[in-house]
């Protein structure tokens, strides 16, 4: 039970961090490797936004911190896209890409100048909510991040199918000009999509951050991240979730029943296996692919 | 006067004011150190080297060593041996330095070393430290600090005055470093009657939660762990949410009372969190430590750990180097000079740093120290290890 307890728990993290890429995937068919980045510098911006509200992160000291977070990223995704990607609209995918990966070092790099280095761990929803029998027990924060990362899937998906906006998402991901030319207002999709990607990292952050400690190598979650939204499909919200459980329930399932060393491989394998057999991933949109 | 002879004299005034600052350095003892100080270990060797900058700093107040005072370049390595081997071919080739200290993961000194040796430029590491320094010890290399076969064996010991049988688990992340000193751990608390069990996991590892669930399901009387403090933080609390409960102690590579403290605050309680550590804490109270807190009080440390205590004693070893070394020192003098250190720490560790002619770690000592409410308190006397117990083959 603990052990199904973790797999949600971690793979809720995955999800948040898959959808995030898949909303900007969706938007602009651009892979943003700075993911886990982002994600890692929200999460220290909500510890010391912390330290602002008060120190005990409880009641309104919470509240306030989780409002200077949330506005504070969605915000930043916004200078992203208007300072960096707007620029690149209508150049070729891969030089956005090479671009987020420039992104990616560099936020790296001011987490090492901002904030020295330093492991700092979030105080949110450590107290056992429940001990099984024979021990080990579920946290507060783990049944936390199952259910904000449900919440956050379940709007997103009304978002895309049910609101005008998200149809003009799909529009202006699969023809940029002709979504123009028909009075879609391009530079807003793409700045809400950045905005809600790098909210949702930040989320994801915030939530890795409470069950473990944030340090520059922290990072590499965005890394899982990319993997459960490429087996998943690259515009499927429904493959980020399932992706993300099926990331997470590969590292625990090796590291408890194979060998711990062999708990970052796997995903890999599992990623080069879906991508042999469903380019697009499990619920990905099929494509016509350029043969050689 | 006219204008043109208070210009000139002016232009003079500042020219002998340089010159002499000049001349007044060239007379300075130049040392070179190189650690992590962005890298992924920074929160460890960063301390470290803040605890060596203090010592200089009061030894200069004080008028510095045989009348010279001491000049030191430091560089800082990212934890990558390319970086690492650069700046030490700088700091040899720009700023003449007599010899390096400090240096960073053990992966980064060997290639820094043998640069070093082609020039016979001495280097002293502390924090890690690699076999080299062992008998028979490679030329230009020693070490104050911690190297990870002594260490394993030294806790495999110290471990007794927690319990006195049952299982070891012992955990580390993959690397050469971390499987030393599993190997040795392994081997001293076998021979001591424990059984033992390990776990090892990526160096990447961002969460322990399936390694610390593994290693609470082989039901240890014991768990040690065996890499930074980064890991330790995370490696406890994970331990105390998978339901082991029972003693964890922190082999301290990088890791002070710092760590057992944000253990404790991330786990929710710092009940049998433990610690084995080569240098004295704060608040051991050794007579030592007043001259370092008074140091970190004027330059404006806050809360100094073992970790800066380890650069501490660096500090003192390298005044006590060229001290013997002598007014006209050179490499090939300091390198000698730092063979036959035998250096009092002050109770800031519990004997003599001892060099030789073949052994260029010499003994150390190791005490156990158990974190209570908010600090951590010594648990028996320091225990000696004079070489290592199950010889590298």
């Amino acid at each position: 039970m603990e052990l199904s307890v973790s797999i949600l728990a971690l793979g809720s993290t995955y999800a948040l961090l898959a959808a995030g890429i898949v909303v900007i995937y969706k938007a602009s068919r651009v892979v943003n490797f700075a993911h886990g980045e982002l994600a890692i510098v929200g999460a220290y911006v909500f510890h010391s936004a912390g330290f602002l509200t008060g120190t005990s992160l409880t009641g309104l000291s919470l509240v306030a911190t989780i409002a200077i977070a949330a506005a504070g990223s969605a915000l930043f995704g916004i200078l992203v896209y208007f300072a960096l990607m707007r620029r690149l609209l209508g150049r070729p995918t891969f030089v956005a890409a090479m671009v987020t990966i420039g992104l990616a070092i560099i936020l790296k790099a001011a987490i090492v100048v901002f904030f020295k280095s330093r492991s700092v761990g979030i105080p949110i929803g450590r107290q056992p909510l429940y001990n099984f029998a024979g021990g080990g027990r579920i946290t507060w924060i783990e049944l936390i991040s199952i259910l904000v990362c449900i919440a956050t899937f379940a709007a997103l998906a009304v978002f895309f199918q049910y609101t005008r906006l998200g149809r003009q998402f799909r529009g202006a991901a699969e023809n940029p000009l002709l979504a123009a030319q028909r009075q879609v207002n391009i530079n807003l999709i793409l700045a809400l999509a950045w905005s809600l990607a790098v909210f949702s990292a930040a989320l994801a952050g915030v939530l890795f951050g409470s069950r473990s400690m944030l340090s520059p190598q922290s990072t590499i979650i965005g890394l899982s991240g990319l993997t459960a939204a490429l087996v998943g499909g690259l515009d499927s919200l429904r493959g980020a979730a399932v992706g993300g459980l099926l990331v997470a329930a590969a590292t625990y399932l090796t590291a408890r029943l194979i060998s711990p060393t062999l708990a970052e491989t796997v995903p890999f394998l599992i990623l080069l296996v879906v991508m042999s057999w469903r380019p697009w991933g499990l619920f990905g949109t099929v494509e016509e692919l350029n043969r050689v | 006067m006219s204008k043109r002879k208070i210009i000139g004299m002016a232009f003079a005034v500042l020219a002998a004011g340089w010159l002499g600052s000049a001349a007044a350095q060239a007379q300075d003892y130049k040392i070179g150190y190189i650690t992590d100080l962005s890298g992924p270990l920074a929160g460890s060797y960063t301390p470290t080297w803040q605890g060596f900058d203090l010592y200089t700093k009061a030894l200069n107040d004080r008028g510095g060593v045989n009348g010279r005072k001491i000049n030191v370049t430091i560089d800082d390595d990212g934890l990558r041996a390319d970086r690492a081997v650069a700046a030490a071919k700088k700091q040899v080739e720009s700023n003449e330095v007599l010899g390096i200290f400090g240096l960073s993961l053990s992966s980064t000194q060997a290639p820094v070393i043998a640069e070093m040796q082609k020039v016979g430029v001495p280097v002293v590491s502390t924090f890690s430290a690699i076999l080299d320094a062992l008998p028979p010890a490679k030329p230009d290399y020693f070490s104050t600090g911690v190297m990870f076969e002594v260490a394993g064996e030294a806790i495999g010991v110290l471990q007794k005055q927690i319990a006195p049988s049952g299982k070891v688990v012992g955990m580390t992340f993959d690397s050469v470093g971390g499987r030393a000193a599993i190997a040795h751990n392994k081997q001293t608390v076998e021979k001591e009657g424990y059984s033992w069990d390990e776990v090892l996991f990526p160096v990447r590892t961002a969460d322990f939660t399936p390694f610390a669930q593994t290693a609470a399901g082989m039901s240890p009387a014991m768990v040690v762990g065996h890499y930074g403090a980064e890991q330790n933080i995370g490696v406890i609390a994970a331990l105390r949410a998978a339901g082991y409960t029972g003693p964890y102690i922190i082999a301290a590579y990088g890791a002070s009372e710092d760590t057992a403290r944000q253990a404790a605050a991330q786990a929710g309680s710092g009940d049998n969190i433990y610690m084995v550590s080569r240098y004295a804490v704060p608040t051991d109270n050794a007579p030592g430590m007043a001259d370092l807190l008074a140091a970190a009080k004027k330059y404006g440390i806050a809360n100094p750990t073992s970790m800066h205590v380890t650069g501490w004693v660096l500090g003192m070893f390298a005044e006590e180097a060229l001290k013997k070394c002598g007014a006209d020192c050179t490499r090939e003098g300091l390198d000698k000079a730092i063979q036959t250190v035998k250096l009092d720490t002050k109770g800031l560790t519990g004997g003599p740093i001892e060099m030789s002619a073949d052994n260029h770690y010499g003994p150390t000592y190791w005490r156990l120290y158990h974190w209570e409410k908010d600090k951590l308190v010594g648990v028996g006397d320091w225990l000696k290890k004079t070489d290592l117990t199950f010889p590298v083959k």
